[in-house]
């Protein structure tokens, strides 16, 4: 009886854990239904009588929309189809006239003055201008601001620019004008009409600039990943282990791998902390020029030229509130993004910021695109190397027509080549020449122009390729104008003195087509710095490096002859065509300072022959001493770019079998080693 | 229980020794647990029946029966919207804080149906689109059920319509939602904002802080980078169905199709086509359609009449005006028609204006000029507007042609505020799928020539030929920028030399044992390197002179975004077989260098160990081959340009240890070599690798010059 009783019980005991490990939980699962899974169940949800809801407007109602007439700016803000009268500005693009100081000139407004003057914005004559600039600065003397200028109609096209904040208290109502002012406040920007500039320092460079500060593309792997703008104008850095750092300026917690830069110096770290404040936002700038990715935390600030730059390719703005997610997302950045915010940084430094002249040039390629509407920049243009400074929207908007983004699109410059003659003062038709260039498989034209005192013979050569003589050309720098009869994306430009075989031109065109943004040519100079005379030299002699080919035998690509005639200042220009030698620095100077690189060397038959180029007619030819007026046009140039752009290169391109001991029969280039 | 009790009752007959108050207790137990394993069985064995429980409480209700809430009249109202509002100011983002993922969770409150104190309603319940946009977030990645995670909440009050709703009542309807606090972080849509008479170009419903979502946003009212502009779907062309239009030029170059327009424009329109005639078609509403035809989807110019909204695919440009609204619907069908719109329409933003670039989409000409319109339309050359007219369509594919897509790219807009540094780029949002799979987007595009300073490190893999390696290693430190060599010890079974053994060198010489015997090992982005240049190099190749390498560096650094090397080879397209082939012949181009002496980037290290596209890189270790042609095809994929070879062919492997050349041998490598090009243009789905006919030399190379006087004079000699 009891061990029955016993068993009875044991057998109920054991039963019953079955029962709770096998079915507990579904039993639970059915009793407790409340929490399914997320997302899955318990959203929005399915009505059924979901099909027969009503549409949210009847269909009359969006047709049907009561006319009115549109309303006038409101409260003193201004858009651009409101308040700027685009009518004045037809042809020939944005035209720019500076309101000259009443008073003795302050060092801001003569900066703003020889930023302008000279450049293909400016115009003397007020009424001509459709744009109209006010430099607000602080009169040296006074202490007062430019007075109302007489044109003013309310502010209508006028241009307020101060560089340097709070230069004085409006006197006057600003109106309709727009405001170019460093670092706005977003509460006061009108977007689409403002313009935000950086906060430039006061002794920022007025042409060229210092360049980017970044010396490699990745970071190096021991550099520090944060540093932190303080208060008084330093950096502070600390190291990898970073952690929990409070946002604003101080670091209380580590003490460790850290240390304080005192004054402006440039950051070295990966990422740079700018707080949001007003005054913070020179460390912007210095971020940029250092190559550390600018983190803003919750700025106050519009970012600089916000209209067209993409600021998330270069810059992180975050929200200060939400620290740990900021550390913890840099710290785990892809390196790809690391490596491409970098180097964005350094490509906006240069285009963009890096001298006055800069910042000034792109404050009013903004405007003109506003006007020029379809017609603008298109945002790749901006936004990556060169800048749209340097890719003129005057010439195409379509990225595939400039040299410099065929990677990008994964397109191809056009298949041929225009080869352009000039012929100088003995008016020798260069017969042998173009022979030897006609024969060229890829030659789709020639085009002599005649600049000689005699006139041109009446009879060419016949080629299988279209020839064409066109005559007038004094000035040399007209060689490099943009002939509307250039068809041809590549330009073979030559002398009437150039001496080429048709391999040589063939498989430098074939080089170019990988390089369609350098200069690809045969014969090189190389520049130095003299230290005896302190300034630039260069020389024609054969060296182990080169920055520079001569254009009397150049592979090029069209768009530098629209760059050369429409983006060069005059000054220069007027140079070269007093010094004929000087054109060939010119137009090296100008590719160089767009691309950053260095020409491209193709082997070349007759060099060992000719101790210097024989190629330029009387007075042109660099001597291998230069002269020091030559001397002078080197100076000069890089006087007017700010800086020198020149790069020096050590190799060549030769064909892959070039001088190798094997077969000539399987040499494609055979003749290139003829002797 | 009841059951069981009787049970017991008549118990006596079937346990007869047992007393009644034991026997109640234990028949009790043994129904408990007899009727609990049968319900573990029928839960063990049809375990479907639980899924399905859980379809069971998916809601299927009617609207009708939604909850009904009386708001009374003195309820409170929300203040106006604060048009100071930024995401740092009125946004609270410590909801969206602690969130891997970098979604932000949003919230949905549940439907229900608002009346005033007499019991009128205060809306419709909810619209068709409404209710649509609600499913979508709720399907999205984006949602969450649990009020206290949710980041971003959405009210079910339907406000895509000012005209289909009570002002005051709204606001208080919202004022009385749950997690309301001055409508921070609430989000509401609406698109036709406003009313007569003076058609505010925002929604009138007090809101406070809430964000809006709306269409016809006007610079006087659009918070940049708090609101969100979004499009006014036209629910009208959803309906029909219209098959896509390639662009291309059109019957008319012009068209107009709007139907309440100012009589001012309307005067404007009738002049331009008075002036250039047949090529700009001005549409009006039909007068005289025959009973039945739906008014709305038809168009009359004079007598004639045309379908809406199928003509709109007739034309290249088509016109936005104003209306009394700046958001006008038909902006969404003329981008689906893939004409350009032509929006007149002064401070009006744009939908999605915040990413969306609609220079490339659209010609926004100011009021004013609208009588240049077709001149400045004129200048627009014609390739660009075949761009425009693509662009336009993918803008109504990706963000227009749904209140899905809407309400998802509200959403992202949103997104990518609150976690900027996981955002979607410009290109991500603007580059149709096309360009975005032709375009690349080289990883070291600066130019950028590095300091020669910084030298180089050189990587040797090596297995077992000690003898060899050291040979290597002491010709490799007599280069001078040599920088840091680091050897990588492939062989697991044996210890390499002893410390004192290996050649002294200038230069720190580490090694690095791996734990397997793989080739992709040699391609690891070891903490080792510091600098930015890499040398691989097998441990047999001796023939390289110290110019040969010095020179070698010197062209990295002015192609620091490319391979280069010194054996060159070339892939060709075998007509016969219809597939790749490898050539290791004198040929005269050019399109991979072997990485058994080659520069290149650190960089690619990392990408060769992480991002290499398929199964390549287990293939590779498995087939112990070609690691050098995926990084050549690697290379070449992500930056879109060619190889640089140096120097002119030589032998580069040690005279002594030619023995293995040869022919047959030689020719399963060919094969072998075939493979892998195939398989690697397989996997990437292309065939990225370039051709080139040069070669890098030194400037002064087989030149006529004193050798003196050369900076690399030994360099190309046998």
């Amino acid at each position: 009886m009891q061990s029955w009783r016993r068993k009875a019980l044991l057998l109920a005991l054991s039963a019953s854990w079955l029962l709770v490990l096998l079915g507990a939980f579904p039993l639970l699962r059915l009793a407790v239904p409340t929490r399914p899974r997320a997302g899955a169940s318990q959203g929005w949800p399915r009505w059924l009588d979901a099909e027969l809801l009503q549409s949210f407007s009847q269909p009359g109602e969006l047709l049907e929309d009561a006319p009115e007439l549109p309303q006038g700016p409101r409260g003193g803000s201004c858009d651009w189809g409101a308040c700027f009268d685009a009518s004045k500005c037809r042809g020939g693009g944005l035209k720019v006239f500076v309101y000259s100081a009443a008073g003795p000139v302050s060092e801001t407004h003569r900066r703003i003055l020889a930023s302008i003057e000279g450049s293909r914005y400016h115009t003397s004559n007020a009424a001509e201008a459709c744009l109209l600039l006010l430099p607000l600065t602080r009169d040296s003397s006074a202490g007062e601001c430019s007075p109302v200028p007489p044109q003013w109609n309310g502010g209508r096209n006028h241009l307020v620019l101060s560089l340097h904040p709070a230069p004085c208290p409006r006197t006057f109502q600003l109106g309709q004008a727009i405001v170019a002012e460093a670092s706005p406040t977003v509460d006061t920007f009108r977007h689409g009409f403002d313009v935000a500039l950086p906060l430039l320092p006061e002794a920022h460079a007025l042409r060229g600039g210092a360049p980017g500060q970044l010396r490699q593309h990745s970071p190096h792997p021991r550099v520090a990943l944060l540093a932190l703008a303080e208060e008084r104008g330093g950096w502070h850095t600390a190291g990898t282990n970073f952690s929990a750092c409070p946002w604003d300026g101080h670091c209380e917690q580590d003490h460790g791998p850290e240390q304080t830069h005192p004054g402006a110096t440039l950051p070295n770290a990966t990422f740079c902390l700018i707080p949001g404040h007003r005054p913070d936002a020179s460390h912007f700038l210095q971020a940029l020029q250092a190559g550390c990715i600018p983190v803003l935390l919750s700025p106050r600030w519009e970012l600089p030229f916000s209209e067209v730059i993409d600021w998330t390719k270069a810059a992180i703005v975050t929200d200060k509130r939400l620290p740990l997610q900021v550390l913890a997302a840099l710290q785990q950045m892809p390196l790809t993004r690391v490596l491409a915010l970098r180097q964005q940084t350094q490509f906006l430094w240069d285009a963009y910021f890096s001298s006055v002249e800069k910042v000034i040039h792109t404050t009013l390629e903004i405007i003109q695109d506003r006007i020029f509407g379809a017609s603008a920049h298109p945002s790749l243009l901006w936004n990556s190397p060169p800048g749209a400074l340097l890719a003129l929207s005057t010439f195409s908007t379509s990225p595939s027509d400039f040299p410099f983004y065929h990677v990008q699109q994964g397109s191809r410059p056009v298949g041929r080549f225009s080869a352009l003659i000039w012929v100088g003062a003995p008016g020798k038709p260069p017969l042998k020449l173009i022979q030897a260039v006609a024969g060229s498989q890829h030659c789709a034209q020639i085009l002599v122009l005649w600049s000689s005192e005699k006139p041109p013979p009446p009879r060419w050569p016949e080629t299988a390729v279209p020839l064409t003589v066109s005559e007038g050309h004094r000035k040399v720098s007209d060689r490099f104008f943009p002939y509307n009869a250039i068809s041809t994306d590549a330009i073979l430009s030559l002398d009437a003195h150039s001496s080429l075989s048709t391999s040589e031109v063939d498989f430098a065109f074939v080089v170019w087509q990988s390089f369609p943004e350098r200069m690809v040519g045969f014969l090189t100079w190389s520049h130095f710095w003299d230290e005896a005379l302190g300034g630039w030299g260069y020389t024609a002699e054969r060296a182990n490096e080169f920055s520079m080919v001569l254009t009397s035998a150049a592979f090029y690509h069209r768009y530098y002859h629209t760059l050369f005639t429409h983006s060069l200042p005059e000054a220069l220009r007027a140079l070269a065509d007093e010094a004929p030698t000087c054109v060939d620095v010119l137009m090296n100077f100008l590719v160089a300072a767009v691309t950053k690189l260095p020409p491209i060397k193709v082997p070349y038959r007759k060099q060992h022959q000719e101790a210097r180029p024989p190629l330029a007619p009387e007075g042109r030819g660099p001597r291998p001493e230069p002269q020091p007026p030559v001397r002078n046009c080197i100076n000069q140039m890089a006087a007017g770019f700010g800086h020198m752009p020149l790069v020096s290169s050590r190799l060549r391109l030769d064909p892959v079998l070039f001088k190798d001991s094997v077969s000539v029969l399987r040499k494609k280039y055979r003749s290139l080693e003829k002797p | 229980m009841c059951a069981a009790v009787k049970y017991s009752l008549r118990g006596p007959a079937l346990i007869p020794r047992m007393k009644t108050r034991h026997r109640i207790y234990y028949v009790t137990l043994f129904s408990i647990v007899l009727l609990g394993l049968i319900a573990t069985g029928v839960f063990q064995f049809w375990p479907h029946s639980i899924e399905s429980s859980n379809d069971w409480s998916v809601e299927k209700r009617s609207i009708r029966d939604v909850p009904v809430v009386r708001l009374p009249a003195d309820s409170p109202i929300p203040e106006r919207g604060d048009l100071s509002c930024r995401m740092h100011t009125c946004f609270d983002v410590y909801r969206c804080g602690f969130n891997p993922k970098n979604k932000i969770k949003v919230y949905i409150y549940s439907l229900k149906k608002y009346v005033d104190d007499s019991g009128v309603p205060v809306s419709n319940t909810i619209s068709r689109e409404y209710n649509e946009l609600l499913t979508a977030i709720s399907d999205s990645d984006y949602y969450t059920d649990d009020i206290n995670r949710a980041c971003l909440f959405v009210p079910s009050i339907d406000v895509l319509n000012q005209n289909a709703l009570r002002i005051k009542e709204t606001a208080q309807a919202l004022a009385q939602l749950s997690r309301w606090d001055r409508g921070t972080n609430h989000l509401l849509f609406n698109m036709l904002p406003g009313g007569p008479p003076d058609y505010n170009t925002a929604l009138d419903v007090p809101r406070d802080r809430a964000l809006l979502a709306g269409g016809g946003f006007s610079t006087w009212t659009y918070r940049q980078g708090y609101d969100v502009s979004i499009p006014v779907y036209s629910p009208l062309s959803a309906e029909v169905d219209l098959p896509e239009r390639g662009p291309g030029p059109r019957q008319y170059f012009l068209l107009s199709s709007q139907t309440a327009l100012h009589p001012e424009y309307r005067e404007e329109l009738d002049a331009l086509q008075a002036r250039h005639g047949p090529s700009v078609l001005v549409l009006e509403k039909c007068t005289n359609l025959s009973e039945g035809v739906p008014a709305v989807r038809k168009r009359c110019h004079r007598h004639q009449v045309f379908d809406y909204p199928q003509v709109l695919q007739e034309a290249t440009f088509c016109m936005v005006l104003r209306g009394a609204r700046l958001g006008q619907a038909v902006l969404s069908d003329v981008l689906r028609a893939g004409c350009v719109p032509v929006v007149i329409a002064d401070s009006y933003i744009l939908p999605f204006s915040e990413v969306l670039d609609w220079k490339r989409a659209s010609v926004v000409v100011p009021e004013e000029k609208m009588s240049d319109v077709y001149s400045i339309l004129q200048s627009i050359p014609q390739r660009q507007i075949e761009e425009m007219q693509r662009q336009a369509r993918w803008f109504w594919e990706a963000y227009f042609q749904s209140i899905k897509a809407i309400a998802l790219a509200t959403l992202q807009i949103i997104n990518d505020r609150i976690y900027p540094y996981a955002a979607s780029s410009y290109e991500e949002w603007n580059d149709p799928p096309t360009v975005k799979w032709g375009s690349v987007s080289n990883p070291l595009f600066l130019p950028l020539i590095p300091p020669q300073s910084q030298g180089f490190t050189a990587i040797v893999l090596t297995y077992d030929r000690v003898e060899s390696l050291f040979r290597v290693i002491t010709e490799v430190s007599k280069v001078p920028s040599l920088a840091k060599l680091l050897v990588v010890w492939n062989n697991q079974n044996k210890n390499p030399p002893e410390d004192s053994l290996w050649p002294k060198i200038r230069v720190p010489l580490k090694v690095v044992r791996t734990a397997e015997n793989k080739l992709s090992n040699r391609f690891f982005p070891y903490d080792e390197i510091e600098t930015e240049a890499v040398l691989a190099i097998d441990d047999d190749i001796i023939m390289l002179t110290s110019d040969e390498l010095q020179f070698g560096y010197e062209v990295w650094r002015e192609f620091p975004d490319r391979l280069v090397g010194y054996p060159g080879r070339l892939h060709l397209w075998d007509h016969e077989m219809n597939k790749w082939k490898y050539e290791s012949e004198w040929t005269n181009e050019v399109s991979m260098v072997l990485t058994g002496a080659a520069f290149y980037h650190k960089y690619f290290n990392y990408l060769y160990t992480y991002k290499m596209p398929g199964d390549i890189k287990s293939w590779v270790d498995a087939h112990m081959n070609c690691e050098d042609i995926a990084m050549n095809f690697l290379v070449a994929n992500v930056t879109g340009k060619a190889v640089i070879k140096v120097t002119p062919r030589k032998k580069f492997k040690c005279p002594e240890c030619t023995a293995i050349d040869g022919l047959s041998l030689d020719q399963t490598h060919m094969v072998e070599r075939s493979e892998c090009i195939n398989k690697f243009a397989s996997v990437f789905g292309t065939m990225p690798l370039k051709v080139v006919e040069h070669r890098a030399d030194p400037v002064l190379y087989k030149d006529d010059f004193p050798e003196k006087l050369k900076s690399f004079p030994n360099i190309g000699s046998l």
